[in-house]
């Protein structure tokens, strides 16, 4: 099944495009991280995805066909919206109370033993609760409704590096209990590498990349090597980031030594590495920001589908 | 951290859970409006009290004053104007308060309702929880309502009594078929504090911020009062005051329910 | 002064050892999981019958994703170093082989004869280990034994 299932969504604010083209399938089991930076149109998938915002073109559909934002979609997908927004005025029990009279399902014992656990007092006002239990609240909130689906737009941003990781064990520990599947939108990457293992990178509305962490690990490689050969490795694989040094269109630099070209490549699991060149594993992080940095994809759709290049050999 | 466990998920599908009843929303509403829940009652109760005090006087200044005979006689005349000196103008002052009523409801009961989950940004986790957008604000929407204009309609039947004796009195062209009276008795006065709520609720999502949709609410409320006053109440096409209080109510029930039913169906579209 | 010995970390009960991750050895999480299992084996710290860390409590006391703790553990299967049984765990299987001590003395002196030799070429020892590692980084990939390509799972398997 797949959780998230979208075709050409697009959205537009007046004559902005703030998400187009936006081709995901995204199974279940998965904790996929959304990266991109601000402005890149997370929130805007996120919110389509959750039944907050109507798309402008393309379908969407959540849970194994359920459209976004109907009641039986609805009833399987938590969100917790960026900030945390619980309401400041009513205590942390009254939160757990009312969120269990607003879902037809939710586990209300639950909710208060982890309450208790983390500390909160039951009688505080959220309001003056930090941001940090504000955020562990709103997320036990959402676990208590016992989703299929999670979504958690940037809930790291306002929390220090303690509260970040306690968040995220909470999460995970869900993912092992219940086997939910989480989306989690973020700007930085770099705390995810442990947690993330489904990416999908979005820059300027449009999905660069996406797919098993796994399979983009082992589907991509940096070779490093001789600029001077570098164009012709270029021609044959296909190059998300070209780094080459300074004077790497000269053959010889002046004091006569090669220069050196470092290009991260999309490869098969089977393609020898060039004689001369030597190839590393990339990080996620590294994958991440090269797509991120990287020039708009002649053919995109290669690297959405690395399946479908694979059915096509 | 410790980290606890969750217990098996419940083996049925989500599908087939019952909808959920209106207790729960009612005791949500509640606890979330716990404020004007208690205000407008309490300010419409203390006012109640008030009125039934200045009521007695008033009635028994008109028994008297209706008793005296011959009406022409030195002392009639001197109950008639300390009727006119002291009883009018209180129950006159009253009922010009009587037609802010509705319009102070609209803007602080009905104005922030949707407004401050959209400045707060709480509308995303309001709008996303289980029961659904629609579901959730029709029923809010409608309970805030029916309780609002129940308690103004209730207060409104006292009003009539404590204001009976200024009309039989007759006061120069007052009867209760004039505009601020008319207004404030019969099913009318409920009606147009549901109207103003509906009004003010569908500025609210309108503008997204609360001051200024108490503004606007509160400009369109008393434009549609005059409309109503000047253009539409003198062509109804029945006569005498119940025909008239039905006619009034009926159109302003049936434009407080559209503007529920628009305010819905806008929320799909206005979020996020 | 009592210390609180922290026992609800990626250990738990039943089990004789204790995840660590170190997040700047670029080397991915799964494997290294996998790598403390093997050392703990070599070091005698876990036996045939031992129970490993539970998942959820690997997930809890690392904040990892637990798809990455079972590909560790299926990799672990893979090697015939564990096995899973249902409802209850993974246990270790088998110790981990241990070249002989002779045969090791053997290997040794080769080393030191061939670093000699890279010596007496003129490369020092930062260049000694870039030229080895280069070496040893082919040598596996072309018996196709590269360790990220190894047991890559598609993490589709359910949560016991």
């Amino acid at each position: 099944m797949n959780v998230i299932e979208t075709l050409g969504l697009g959205k537009r604010y007046r004559d902005t495009w703030a998400l187009r083209d936006c081709t995901l399938s995204i199974p279940e089991g998965h904790m996929a991280a959304l990266v991109g930076p601000n402005g890149a149109g997370k929130s805007t998938l996120v919110n389509i995805l959750a039944g907050l915002a109507v798309p402008t073109t393309g379908t969407v559909a959540v849970l194994g066909g359920r459209p976004a934002g109907s009641p039986a979609a609805l009833d399987g997908i938590a969100y917790m919206a960026q900030d945390a927004p619980v309401y400041k005025n009513l205590s942390a029990a009254d939160m757990v109370h009312i969120t269990g009279n607003l879902n037809r399902l939710f586990d209300e014992p639950y909710a208060k033993r982890r309450l208790a656990e983390l500390d909160i007092p039951p009688g505080k006002k959220a309001g003056r609760l930090s941001g940090g239990q504000q955020a562990q609240l709103a997320l036990t909130l959402a676990l208590a409704r016992r989703p299929r689906l999670l979504i958690l737009d940037e809930p790291l941003a306002a929390l220090d590096p303690l509260a970040r990781r306690d968040f995220l064990a909470t999460v995970m520990v869900a993912m092992a209990d219940d086997g939910v599947s989480v989306l989690l939108s973020s700007h930085a990457l770099a705390e995810l590498e442990r947690v993330a293992d489904y990416l999908v990178v979005l820059r300027g509305g449009e999905p660069r990349v996406a797919g098993q962490a796994d399979d983009l690990l082992t589907g991509h490689r940096v070779l490093t090597g001789p600029a001077a050969e570098a164009d012709a490795i270029a021609a044959r694989a296909s190059v998300v980031q070209d780094k080459r040094a300074a004077s790497g269109f000269a053959s010889r630099s002046a004091s006569g030594s090669a220069s050196q070209a470092h290009l991260l490549v999309r490869v098969g699991a089977d393609d020898p590495v060039p004689p001369g060149w030597e190839a590393h594993p990339v990080t996620l992080e590294e994958l991440a920001l090269a797509y991120l940095r990287a020039p708009a994809d002649p053919n995109p759709q290669d690297q959405l589908h690395p399946e479908r290049i694979e059915a096509s050999r | 951290m410790t980290v606890i466990s969750l217990p098996e998920r419940p083996g049925t599908s989500a599908d087939r859970l019952p909808p959920l009843p209106w207790r729960r929303m009612a005791w949500v509403t509640w606890r979330q409006h716990r404020s004007t829940l208690i205000a407008v009652p309490a300010l419409f109760g203390a006012a109640a009290v008030f009125l039934l005090i200045a009521g007695l006087k008033i009635h028994h200044d008109y028994a008297a004053l209706a008793a005296c005979h011959p009406s022409g006689s030195s002392a009639c005349q001197a109950l008639n104007g300390s009727f006119n000196s002291s009883d009018w103008p209180m129950a006159n002052a009253v009922d010009i308060l009587m037609q802010l009523a509705p319009a102070l409801i609209g803007a602080f009961a009905g104005a922030p309702v949707l407004a401050r989950e959209l400045e707060t940004g709480t509308f995303r986790y309001a709008w996303t929880q289980g029961i659904g957008r629609e579901r959730w604000i029709t029923a809010k929407l409608a309970l805030l309502g029916v309780v609002l204009a129940a308690v103004a309609g209730a207060f409104s039947q006292l009003f009539a009594w404590f204001f009976d004796p200024v009309i039989q009195q007759q006061q120069p062209g007052l009867t209760v078929l004039s505009a601020t009276v008319f207004d404030a008795r019969g099913v009318s006065f409920a009606a147009w504090t549901l109207t103003a709520f509906a009004i003010g609720a569908f500025c609210g999502l309108l503008l997204r911020r609360t001051v200024p949709a108490m503004a606007v609410g509160l400009g369109s409320y008393v434009a549609l009062d005059l409309l109503a006053w000047l253009v539409l109440r003198p062509r109804y096409p029945v006569g005498g005051f119940w025909p008239k209080q039905l006619v009034e109510g009926g159109w302003l029930l049936s434009l407080s329910v559209l503007l529920i039913v628009a305010t819905v169906r806008l929320s799909r579209k206005r979020a996020a | 002064m009592v210390i609180d010995k922290e026992n609800n970390g990626a250990g738990g009960d039943g089990t004789p050892i204790e995840f660590r991750l170190d997040g700047s050895s670029g080397v991915p999480t799964y494997l290294q999981l996998v790598q403390q299992v093997e050392h703990a084996l070599r070091l005698g710290y876990l036996k045939p019958g031992d129970q490993l860390p539970k998942v959820r409590d690997v997930v809890a006391g690392l904040a990892i994703n637990p798809n990455t703790v079972l590909k560790a553990y299926k990799e672990l299967e893979t090697k015939g170093l564990a096995a899973g049984r249902p409802g209850q765990g993974t246990f270790v299987t088998a110790a981990l082989g241990q070249v002989a001590l002779p045969e090791l003395a053997g290997l040794r002196r080769n080393l030191h004869r061939w670093l000699a030799s890279a010596e007496e070429a003129g490369l020092d020892e930062d260049g000694i280990v870039a030229l080895f590692t280069s070496v040893l980084r082919d040598h596996f990939r072309r018996d196709g034994r590269d360790n990220r390509g190894a047991g890559a799972g598609d993490g589709s398997e359910g949560v016991a």
